[in-house]
């Protein structure tokens, strides 16, 4: 935990008002935390917690009503910090009258990239994104998943050191989303440090490394998932597949031990793991249906 | 047949210290509301949150990027043409093929058959093209703001200004796009449009104009005070452009040339005069024949007069006068032969008077009624300055609509800068007239001051005239009304005068469109409101969040 602290709010509130600065909702009240270089946080909450307004705080869209944001060392408001974020909004906020090659050349430039490198990072982006089938149509014809695709790479384009994601996986097919998954995994190995916003309790299990849960605009819970899932009072055994009479046995060696055995069963795999499974093997096959493999039933490998 | 008014020569040093007058005092007055509104917001942090704001803008500007802003550039250009805005060439494109219809024969007159065609050509130009810029311009950034995609931009590394640069750049780019294309489209018009008989009046002129002073009918040059005669006699024509000049009396109107240099001129010694003056009848005489009128060349240092062959004045026409050609022996007044070059021109001065010869008539004459003409440039030439100028005015507007659209959405932003274009080219003259308390007549000088001086006068019955004396009230008064005049004297300066880039006159009468009168002030316009409003955009997109209200 005693890495170099990336971003950091003092007492982050934010009232939102109208036009004529009327209060109309307190959408963050008192938030503080730190994040570390190298770690992928994750904020959690339901629907309008306040997730999307701390991002926008982060990043300067909007100015706290009260607190500090400190992001890289300097205030939210620097221009200066952005060389080094990466930003994926709620709703990949894009120009629809761009192509994706358009749209890394445009942001590109506004990184004051020269043009080969343009060139190449756009081509390596969108390979990443598997949107090279597309590059030349217009976003406006993008569904939405694909809008998320090319988000993600705009994000990319200037290789960050921080990257804000709102709701990574939102819109995106599982396939998509355990991609995304496995690109954040990748980036943290990188060194790099991800901020995500999300409420798919599984995929911020799956990648985060702590979290934070929002709830009314208010921190609820802050720490390590390992820590905060782990129940000290179980232990899980995995063994290959045991005849019901070693089951027994084991179950014998239990009891005396003075354990009670709770739960003996096969594993269902979940199913977004059926999912990906499925489609990554109608991609090697095409046009056979997949069948799973199942007790009675074992595919030839 | 002439111009309606007078070109006056644009002094661009002058031009720039005003500006720099007006800056300053719109600088001190908004640093003083800037002041007191932070200190209200938030107590004795607020200024330095000002200063802070200050200070990170020059930064800002320092850390300008070329590339960036091209990249807003293009964006903006290319959302223009994928979103299809350019329909407006179809509106242009089906005027002119009925236009030719409506206009096919206005009259029989070649000038006025011309000015007809190019001052259709050009007004339709200008009308078609500032809506479209404007709607444009004003509609660009909020409707990116309401789409959120200015949310990815501006958490890139770009600078607030940066944004409002390449909008402005992108929506130029697009107007200059358009109006070339329509200012060709017009040119052909207008070409093919014009019968053969009368190509040769498509044409410009280059004129000299000279500055005009008044000799009385007793022959007195100075007034009471000294000063030289500004004004002829008034004939009861409120305009008061033209000052009359009585027959056959000692009253002349005097031109006074500068920078007449031999190679200037058509023909090194070929001079050649062009006069509209205006005639007014006490009696009927003869109609027929137009007044008579005598111009007399003077060269003041030598004392040389040579008073040229008369000539009859045709009203509404051009009178062009080639003196070599009228006079081939220059005499002057004693009957001893003098040479243009040697005896006349002076320095480059050449003086030239108009006398009206027929008695009891009066000929009105005002400064640009009578000029000496140079070479002639092409019609091209001149058609493409205006079209120029009309680029300019859409500068102008791109820069008010997009810098409105930095704080207010899309239909505030249109009304605000429609209603200061409406205020910049109709109602001018107005403000001046409100905030310097000086009426265009000269004769008739207002003394009022301002709201305090009034708010004592109105009561008390007080004619503007009388001095309300100099106490230490009254002084008080005076210090109070300078303060809120000058307020009132600069927010007159944040609308643009549009009449600047009005050139069509020019054009429509066959003159070449003058640099120093018209473009070279067309420009400075243009220049010193674009960089103060492009400040005020930076710092509005700046000290706002960009979430739709
Ligand atoms: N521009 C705005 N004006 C007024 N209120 C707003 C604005 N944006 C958000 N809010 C309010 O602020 C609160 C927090 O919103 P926020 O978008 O941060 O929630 P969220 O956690 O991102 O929700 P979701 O999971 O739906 O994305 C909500 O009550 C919302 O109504
Ligand atoms: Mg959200």
């Amino acid at each position: 935990m005693a890495g170099e602290v990336v971003i950091q709010t003092r007492n982050l509130s934010k009232i939102y008002r109208d036009f004529w600065g009327r209060k109309k909702v307190r959408a963050l009240n008192s938030l503080t935390f730190d994040v570390t270089k190298g770690e992928v946080f994750g904020l959690l909450g339901p629907n309008g917690s306040g997730k999307t307004t701390t991002l926008k705080l982060l990043l300067g869209l909007l100015f706290p009503t009260e607190g500090e944001v400190n992001i890289l060392g300097k205030p939210a408001t620097d221009v200066a910090k952005n060389e080094k974020i990466g930003y994926l909004p709620e709703e990949s906020y894009l120009y629809r009258f761009l192509n994706a090659e358009e749209t890394l050349d445009f942001y590109g430039r506004l990184f004051n990239m020269s043009a080969e490198v343009r060139k190449e990072r756009s081509r390596k982006l969108i390979e990443r994104v598997g949107l090279t089938h597309a590059r030349r149509r217009q976003l406006k014809e993008y569904s939405k998943g694909m809008t998320r695709r090319i988000g993600l790479a705009q994000a990319l384009i200037n290789e960050p050191e921080l990257i804000l994601l709102d709701e990574p996986t939102s819109g995106l097919d599982p396939l998509g989303s355990r991609d995304m998954k496995d690109m954040i995994v990748k980036l943290k190995e990188e060194g790099k440090t991800v901020v995500m916003c999300s409420h798919l309790l599984a995929d911020v299990q799956d990648v985060c490394d702590r979290i934070a849960i929002l709830d009314g605009g208010e921190l609820k819970v802050l720490g390590r998932v390992q820590d905060l899932l782990k129940d000290q009072g179980v232990t899980q055994i995995k063994t290959s597949h045991l005849s019901d009479e070693v089951v027994k046995e084991v179950e014998a060696v239990l009891t005396r031990n003075g354990a009670k055995l709770l739960e003996v069963d096969h594993p269902t795999t979940n199913l977004e793991e059926l999912f990906v499974k499925t489609v990554r093997e109608s991609a090697a096959r095409p046009g056979q249906r997949y069948i799973p493999p199942t007790p009675g039933n074992t595919p030839a490998a | 047949m002439s111009l309606s008014f007078n070109p006056i020569p644009f002094d661009l040093a002058a031009g720039f210290a005003h500006w720099l007058i007006v800056m300053a005092i719109v600088l001190i007055l908004s640093g003083i509301s800037l002041t007191l509104m932070s200190l209200a917001a938030g107590g004795i942090t607020g200024p330095l949150q000002v200063a802070w704001h200050v200070k990170d803008g020059i930064a800002d500007l320092l850390g300008t990027s070329p590339r960036r802003v091209v990249a807003l550039t293009m964006l903006t250009f290319r959302e223009a043409f994928r979103r299809k805005t350019l329909w407006v060439f179809a509106v242009f494109g089906v005027l002119f093929l009925f236009a030719g219809w409506f206009m096919s024969d206005v009259t029989a007159d070649p000038a006025l058959q011309v000015k007809a065609y190019v001052s259709f050509v050009l007004r339709t130009i200008s009308w078609l093209i500032l809506p479209v810029v404007m709607l444009l311009a004003c509609w660009g950034l909020p409707e990116d703001i309401r789409a959120r995609s200015l949310h990815t931009v501006v958490t890139k590394p770009v600078r607030r200004h940066e944004i409002v640069l390449g909008r402005i750049l992108g929506f130029v780019l697009i107007g200059t796009f358009v109006l070339s294309v329509m200012g060709a489209v017009g040119y052909v018009w207008v070409i093919r449009q014009l019968p053969a008989s009368m190509q040769s009046h498509l044409t410009a002129r280059v004129p000299i104009y000279g500055d005009i002073r008044f000799v009385t009918r007793e022959g007195l040059e100075k007034n009471d005070e000294g000063k030289y005669i500004r004004d002829g006699i008034n004939v009861g024509d409120e305009s008061m452009f033209r000052s009359f000049v009585e027959g056959n009396s000692k009253a002349r109107a005097i031109w006074e040339f500068k920078d007449i240099h031999p190679e200037r001129l058509a023909e090194p010694g070929k001079l050649v005069l062009e006069s509209t003056f205006q005639s007014f009848r006490t009696h009927k005489g003869n109609m027929e024949a137009g007044l008579l009128c005598q111009l007399t060349l003077v060269n003041e240092a030598k004392n040389v007069r040579v008073p040229l062959k008369t000539f009859n004045v045709k009203e509404f026409h051009r009178n062009v006068y080639d003196v070599a050609e009228m006079n081939p022996v220059l005499t002057d007044v004693d009957g001893k032969p003098a040479n243009l070059e040697k005896d006349l021109l002076h320095d480059g001065k050449l003086r030239v008077e108009a006398a009206c010869l027929s008695g009891g008539q009066l000929l009105g004459m005002a400064r640009p009624d009578l000029f000496i003409r140079l070479p002639s440039r092409t019609f091209a030439a001149s058609y493409f300055k205006s079209i120029f100028s009309i680029g300019l005015m859409m500068v102008t507007v791109i820069v008010l609509g997009v810098v409105a659209g930095c704080f207010v959405k899309g239909p505030v932003a249109t009304l605000l800068t429609a209603f200061v274009v409406i205020v910049g080219r109709l109602s001018h003259t107005f403000m001046k007239e409100l905030t310097s308390g000086y009426y265009r007549d000269s004769n008739f000088q207002m003394q009022g001051r301002g709201i305090l001086d009034s708010l004592i006068r109105i009561p008390t019955h007080l004619t503007p005239g009388i001095e309300m004396g100099d106490g230490f009230i009254y002084r008080a008064i005076q210090a109070i009304d300078n303060v809120e005049l000058s307020g009132l004297w600069a927010i007159q300066h944040l609308f643009p005068d549009l009449r600047t880039f009005d050139t069509t006159e020019y054009v429509a009468n066959a003159f070449d469109v003058p640099w120093s009168a018209s473009l070279l002030p067309s420009l400075a316009v243009t220049v010193g409101y674009c960089i103060p409003w492009i400040i005020v955009g930076y710092f509005s997109l700046k000290i706002r969040e960009l979430e739709a209200k």
